[in-house]
């Protein structure tokens, strides 16, 4: 019985920690620039097709070493491309309203959709663990595949990293200065426009690398983009749109509720998370963490 | 709150146009094929549908994310209802699909405008959203993921004579009048007393409330009135395609209306018809090309976010203006 509830929540865990991956990058870009970034989801989903391809490129045996040079080499690829999109794109959005920004971002993710479609074609790739991974492993009595196992400790390093830097280091402190005060940080001598940027391909960086570690997660399809975007909506908004700690915290509790909703409702996958998320902004609209942090 | 306002010379050509497509679409089955036909009829409940939407977003300012759902509940509603008692007259189980909108709107409306506003309510109607797509795509009754099939298109009963709706293109006539009347309704409001509380609650807020408007109350009406509509238009479209998939009501329907308002001009009453226009045909020219139409009608909507705020229709007036000599007002974005 506790066996069977331990297996529910690592299983809550993963999902959790697969989103938290998505919804980094996410949060981090709306925390400086106010942009809800609506075609994160699909350089997520470029990055695990740069991944896929680079694989293939090896051929044969991967290991564990290669996958994560891997996926930072996907991470670079779309922080790249982050660079190319600021430019472009964002530039623009900073003074207009929020429905123009996620529409404009929107008709971003329909570029990457079709990106993808046309690059890697339309049908569904899949993506095997690198060696090391494709087994699984007991804890105690518990008998988790060791790729889980990959993604729920990638999932904290990064946060750990993300929070580290913003609220230790000099650089991740102007960041957050910028956020809230963009117009004081400027009088203070901060280059506020850089800061965006970096903003920006931080946040398109840590797209590239969800990507690349999580291809291994699911199928590779075009709408694979779609439906992390949504996913990671829901985790940064109860989060507390622009909290890093909160969407960690956040993308926990919804992977549990999720993963032990759909064991005792089985009828209904899926459903416990648009209803916990519903519910979480009806009594706490502003989210569960508010501010950046 | 009169949109296009003229200086005494200026020349509106918005009856001309609208008196061109309304010919084109009235003409259609005499001269395009049948392809060409459905693709109308699912155009224009797809503009009823944007019409609607613009109530609440071009006018209100509220930005809400999962107006699919209401157009699925009407979908869904009539098409179950024609299924279980097939000798109903046709127009109740239209009436059922848009009761069934109007008190799912009620509800949401009620339940989300009370707690959020801005982007967590385009949130919170996402999530509310996508629960009504899960609950359809997991319920026996309505289908499950194959959605509801064979929905009939019945005979019209008016006593002395019949039209039977299965012959011929007379469904496609009757769609192509519910969407003149259903938007002659929405002009109605737009237009109406109603319609300027609206567009004095998107700019001032904070001043309407203090003339001892409900501000709330008014967004509610605003929010059930663009449900039921969609609701309506959702009921139309059942019996049309003759198949309903829960898809009608995934987010990525709930976009469509947003695209078509900013593409055509959020704030101009006909801007989101000229956006489903645009977008339908764009859509049917790039059709057989896998990739190629996401990439035409991503960058094409780009272009027109980043560069033409006003929408097509919004450019193509203050362009008219310049040519004609007439100043224009430049829409209230």
């Amino acid at each position: 019985m506790l066996a069977d509830l331990l297996l529910i929540a690592m299983n809550g865990l993963v999902w959790g920690m697969a989103v938290f991956l998505v919804a980094s990058g996410l949060t981090l870009i709306f925390g400086i620039l106010h942009i809800l970034n609506f075609s994160h989801g699909g350089f997520v989903m470029i990055g695990a097709y740069l991944a896929f391809t680079l694989m293939n490129m090896l051929a044969g045996s991967v290991g564990i070493v290669a996958f994560i040079l891997i996926a930072f080499a996907c991470a670079a690829a779309v922080g790249l491309m982050g660079f190319v999109v600021d430019r472009v794109v964002f530039e623009r959005l900073k003074r207009v309203d929020d429905s123009y920004s996620l529409i404009a971002t929107y008709a971003v993710l329909l570029l990457c959709e079709g990106f993808v479609k046309t690059a890697w074609g339309p049908n569904f790739q899949s993506v095997y663990p690198p060696s090391g991974l494709e087994g699984a492993v007991f804890l105690g009595n518990l008998f988790m595949p060791s790729y889980a196992l990959f993604v729920i400790g990638a999932g904290v390093i990064v946060f750990l990293v993300l929070d580290f830097w913003l609220h230790r280091t000099p650089s991740g402190k102007i960041m957050k200065s910028v956020a809230v005060d963009p117009w004081m940080a400027s009088l203070l001598g901060i280059n506020v426009n850089a800061i965006f940027t970096v903003a920006v391909v931080g946040g398109f960086v840590l797209a590239g690398l969800a990507g690349g570690l999580l291809a291994p997660n699911q199928s590779l399809s075009p709408m694979m983009g779609g439906v992390y975007i949504i996913q990671a909506f829901g985790v940064i908004i109860v989060g507390g749109i622009g909290n890093v700690r909160g969407a960690f915290i956040a993308a926990i509790l919804l992977g549990l509720i999720d993963a032990f909703g759909t064991v005792y409702v089985p009828q209904f996958p899926g459903i416990f998370f648009y209803v916990a998320v519903a519910v979480i902004i009806l009594f706490r609209p502003q989210g569960l963490l508010s501010g950046i942090h | 709150m009169p949109q296009q306002q003229m200086n005494p010379r200026g020349r509106d050509v918005t009856p001309i146009l609208l008196g061109i497509a309304l010919t084109v679409f009235a003409t259609l089955p005499f001269w395009a094929g049948k392809g060409l036909v459905f693709l109308a009829g699912i155009v224009l409940l797809q503009m009823v549908f944007a019409l609607a939407f613009n109530l609440m977003f071009g006018l209100t300012g509220l930005v809400s994310f999962g107006q699919a759902a209401f157009f699925a509940a009407g979908a869904y509603a009539s098409g179950w209802l024609a299924r279980m008692l097939p000798d109903l007259p046709f127009f109740l189980t239209i009436a059922f699909g848009g009761a069934v909108g109007a008190v799912l709107s009620a509800i949401i409306g009620l339940v989300a405008l009370r707690r959020a506003s801005g982007i967590y309510f385009a949130i919170l109607t996402l999530a509310l959203g996508q629960l009504v797509y899960t609950l359809i795509g997991k319920t026996t009754a309505l289908g499950r993921e194959d959605g509801l099939i064979g929905i009939a298109r019945p005979v019209l009963d008016f006593g002395v004579f019949e039209i039977n709706l299965a012959a011929g293109d007379n469904y496609y006539f009757l769609i192509l009048t519910a969407s003149v009347v259903l938007s002659a309704i929405l002009w109605w409001v737009w237009h109406g007393n109603l319609g300027r509380i609206l567009a004095a609650i998107r700019q001032e807020p904070e001043r309407v409330r203090f003339l001892g408007i409900d501000v709330r109350r008014y967004r509610e009406y605003a929010f059930i009135i663009s449900g039921t509509v969609t609701a309506l238009a959702g009921a139309l479209v059942a019996p049309w395609s003759q198949i309903i998939t829960p898809m009608l009501a995934h987010w990525s329907y709930s976009a469509l209306p947003i695209l078509f308002c900013l593409l055509g001009g959020r704030s101009r009453f006909w801007g989101p018809a000229v956006g489903a226009i645009v977008f339908a045909g764009l859509e049917h020219a790039t059709r057989t090309m896998v990739g190629v139409a996401e990439l035409v009608v991503g960058g094409a909507l780009l272009i027109v976010v980043l560069a033409m705020p006003g929408g097509i229709l919004g450019t193509l007036s203050a362009l008219g203006g310049r040519y004609f000599g007439t100043k224009r007002e430049a829409g209230h974005d």
